[in-house]
């Protein structure tokens, strides 16, 4: 049976997406989504409702574990185009961060259109913040550290390569349980 | 004593019932319904349904009526409506070779199948002012039955390959401007959407200065015709094409001379021009521009402003440009103030200067 | 009150491709992201960037704030707050420490703006090249490739001529050391307030179909020169209502013989002020 998705399609998306706004505009600090969204498996709820708020018809969505279950309901809900290649997508989403593509396989913009890049969605086991990784850049005010669970050792050196190609680049939605964090491209991660 | 002026809330209340006092006017007259509107107001009916984006004769006809006769306003108010309709498809592409047709004429040939049809035109009424009741219609009867098809003038030319060649199936998807922003540069189907709904008037300054020698054209009017295509549908459920109803369209195809370049050899090239409803004007000064604008692709010399795309589709719409030049009624006070003390202290300094000119 | 129309106007997809777009304008500060602006029931011109992004961004929880010129009261500002009284029937305010949601057009609040707060600015021309290069695709590249000598170039002839940068609103920035951005036409008097803002601001011009960002903390400089440093305009005046003396003030012509009064721009700064000294005094 086809699981629902938000019960106020309207307001829960409002209330999702002043959320996200948040977490891009004050980076690597954990937030809490407001209302989750049933989801097949491997999608979790927290992932479900990125998607829903943000994703349409408009938009090209690439699932690492394109289950079928999870297609069929994403493709219901939100009208959303599944593509077969990381690099065609607006949104990812990566329930298995230990498989998942490099970064630099998903679209990082054009020189003139950086905006035309991708947006990940990372299922990850939990994020502890005040430790762990220093992180600066616009939308910190000083540092934030934060330590990520469940991600594989090369994402970090990957997410550091892109960084020599900024504006261009790839920003980053963190789930876990209910929470959101998010890393836009322009963050750095600083030397211990 | 001063006081900061307050009660903006009130003054744009008194403001509106001011308005609709005014649009009404004098109520011993009765109000315009709307089926007057439409049938006897049809051509502004067509031009705000064209630059308003929206065919529905009945919403156009409100507008004008709610806008007291300003064209433009009545095109805001339709968009404004059109913004909030939720869009359910996409039709397929037009086949205005299949219309049926209630004028077509070609300034190309004497004659063409299905012969040249004047139906109801302007053109020839020597505009003398008929004062007293209009006479009342009667149904006229055609001298003899159109053509119930009759092929497209440019299409006797091709079959000469003496006109250049269009491959309709070749066109890439077309963007939708009224769901994703204009970008440069843009391609053919982009620009003729952003002429479709430009404004009548701004079009046809472009057009007639291309004619004039900001940018050489050429043009003969190939083909103009105007009467009524099916729109059809194909949902996705289905998978065929349905009818889901018929519009009135004027299609103008100009003839432009191209002496070759850029890899094309000399033939001749095509202008187009579409407008909903009977758009004529609309529609030849659209074709006119279109093809001014494919100087790049034609590898002709761009030097006129009717071949600047930037300049072009940045200023035709009326929407954008009525709002912004209006805009400035709106107060500008503190960026004033800021001028003000900006001058004040340029004029202190050349002050200064000159004193110490003086005394030197 | 029912209307026919979606909460705030907009509909779901709009609202969503305009959140997409927000999304990636914060990524990428100073950055103008194309959107598929909508025609909306206001004039072009007159704050339909800011009202669509407005529109994107309220809940029935919000308040909501608008000022035209620093003041609540100015027409243009009534109408949008009525606007979204009517279509969305959200809570207003003229009080800036309550609103969650501040639209402004020209201005920058003076009390200093927290980070729950949201500031929303109207943009007639997000393009701060665009007197200086007409041509989209060219700006664009310029942007690109962060070339900004046309701009130094302008400045520096400024100066040459009068001496100083003749510029006093809508000064350019560079936000984040990366992207020259037009802060939108607010007087260079706010243009430090932009400066590591604790709340987010963002920038939508409907018109050229275009939002931009600048988040939270985020470094916005001024552009200047060594020897020809930033400066903000001063008065010799205080406000003639409150006595502030830090506030940007209004030049008011009170009589036929040309009297001037000078009065605060930001109503509500001054008519806190002016309750507080009440209240001292009382």
């Amino acid at each position: 049976m086809m699981l629902a998705a938000f019960t106020h399609p309207v307001f829960d998306s409002q209330r999702n997406f002043r959320e996200l706004l948040q977490a891009m505009a004050r980076p690597a600090s954990p937030r809490t989504l407001p209302v989750l969204a049933p989801a097949p498996v491997p999608a979790t709820p927290a992932a479900m409702a990125i998607l829903l708020t943000l994703c349409d018809t408009s938009t090209s969505v690439w699932l690492q574990q394109a289950d079928e279950a999870l297609s069929q309901h994403l493709r219901f809900h939100t009208g959303c185009g599944l593509v077969q290649t990381p690099v065609e997508a607006d949104f990812a989403l990566i329930t298995d961060p230990t498989t998942m593509p490099p970064l630099d396989t998903f679209a990082l913009g054009d020189p003139r259109y950086p905006d035309r890049s991708a947006s990940l969605i990372v299922q990850v086991e939990a994020f502890h913040a005040n430790t762990g990784p220093r992180f600066a850049g616009p939308g910190i005010r000083d540092v934030e550290r934060v330590r990520i669970d469940g991600l594989p050792e090369r994402f970090w050196r990957e997410r550091v390569a892109l960084a020599s190609r900024l504006p261009l680049g790839i920003d980053l939605y963190f789930v876990a349980a209910q929470n959101i964090l998010a890393l836009p491209r322009t963050t750095r991660q600083l030397e211990d | 004593m001063y006081v900061a002026v307050k009660g903006g809330e009130r003054a744009i209340a008194r403001s509106l019932e001011l308005l609709a006092e005014a649009r009404r006017g004098d109520t011993a007259v009765p109000e315009l319904e709307l089926a007057q509107i439409r049938q006897q107001l049809r051509l502004g009916v067509a031009r705000v349904m064209q630059e308003g984006s929206l065919y529905d004769e009945d919403l156009a006809a409100l507008a004008i009526r709610q806008a007291a006769g300003d064209m433009q306003e009545a095109i805001f108010l339709l968009r404004a409506y059109r913004t909030t309709l939720p869009r359910f498809g996409y039709s397929e592409p037009l086949a205005t070779q299949a219309m049926r047709v209630r004028r077509r004429v070609s300034g190309t040939f004497k004659d063409v199948p299905g012969g040249q049809v004047l139906g109801p035109t302007y053109d020839y009424t020597q505009r003398l002012l008929e004062f007293g009741a209009s006479a009342a219609s009667n149904t006229v009867e055609a001298d003899e039955p159109l053509a119930t098809t009759m092929p497209r003038v440019l299409d006797l030319l091709d079959a000469e390959a003496l006109i250049e060649r269009i491959d309709p199936g070749s066109d890439p998807e077309p963007t939708d401007l009224t769901r994703d922003p204009l970008m440069f540069p843009a391609d053919r189907a982009t620009r003729l959407q952003n002429l479709a709904r430009g404004d009548e008037g701004f079009l046809l300054g472009m057009a007639y200065s291309t004619q004039r020698g900001y940018a050489e054209s050429h043009p003969f009017a190939g083909e103009i015709r105007m009467g009524e295509v099916d729109v059809l549908i194909c949902p996705e459920e289905l998978g065929f094409a349905i009818e889901i109803g018929e519009i009135t369209l004027t299609e103008c195809q100009m003839i432009n001379q191209f002496h070759g370049g850029n890899g094309v050899p000399p033939q001749f090239t095509r202008g187009y021009g579409l407008s909903m409803g009977e758009g004529e004007r609309k529609a030849m000064a659209m074709a006119l521009v279109d093809r001014s604008l494919r100087c790049d692709e034609l590898g002709e010399p761009a030097y006129a402003p009717a071949q600047n795309q930037e300049f072009v589709l940045s200023h035709s719409d009326n929407v954008e440009a009525s709002g912004f030049v209006q805009h400035l009624k709106l107060p500008h006070y503190v960026d004033f103030q800021a001028e003000l003390s900006l001058l004040r202290t340029l004029a202190a300094q050349q002050r200064k200067a000159a004193g110490t000119e003086a005394l030197a | 009150m029912s209307t026919p129309y979606n909460f705030a106007f907009l509909d779901e997809n709009t609202k969503r491709m305009l959140r997409r777009a927000l999304l990636k304008a914060v990524a990428i500060p100073g950055y103008q992201v194309p959107f598929g602006s909508r025609e909306m029931p206001l004039p072009y011109g007159w704050g339909t960037g800011g009202i669509q992004v407005t529109a994107a961004l309220l809940g029935p929880d919000d308040v909501l704030k608008v000022i035209d010129q620093g003041a609540d009261d100015t027409t243009n500002a009534v109408n949008i707050r009525r606007f979204f009284g009517r279509v969305a029937g959200v809570a207003t305010t003229e009080r800036t420490a309550d609103a969650s949601v501040i639209q402004t057009r020209h201005r920058i609040p003076e009390i200093p703006l927290r980070e729950d707060q949201l500031l929303v600015f109207q943009v007639p021309e997000p393009e701060p090249l665009r007197t200086l290069e007409p041509r989209e695709a060219e700006t664009r590249t310029m942007h690109a490739l962060a070339d900004y000598g046309l701009m130094h170039v302008k400045l520096y002839e400024d100066i040459a001529q009068y001496g100083h940068i003749a510029t006093s609103y809508d000064y350019p920035v560079m936000v984040d050391g990366r992207y020259l951005t037009s802060p939108s036409p607010i007087p260079k008097f706010d243009n430090p307030k932009l400066d590591r803002s604790p709340a987010l601001m963002l920038f939508g011009a409907g018109r050229e179909k275009r939002l931009y960002a600048i988040p939270p903390y985020t470094r916005v400089e001024s552009l200047a020169f060594d020897d020809h440093p930033f400066e903000i305009q001063r008065w010799e005046h205080h406000c003639a209502l409150c006595g502030a003396g830090d506030s940007y003030l209004d030049e008011v012509v009170v009589d036929d013989r040309g009297t001037r009064m000078f009065v605060c721009s930001d109503t509500d700064y001054c008519s806190q002020r002016r309750d507080d000294a009440t209240e001292e005094a009382a």
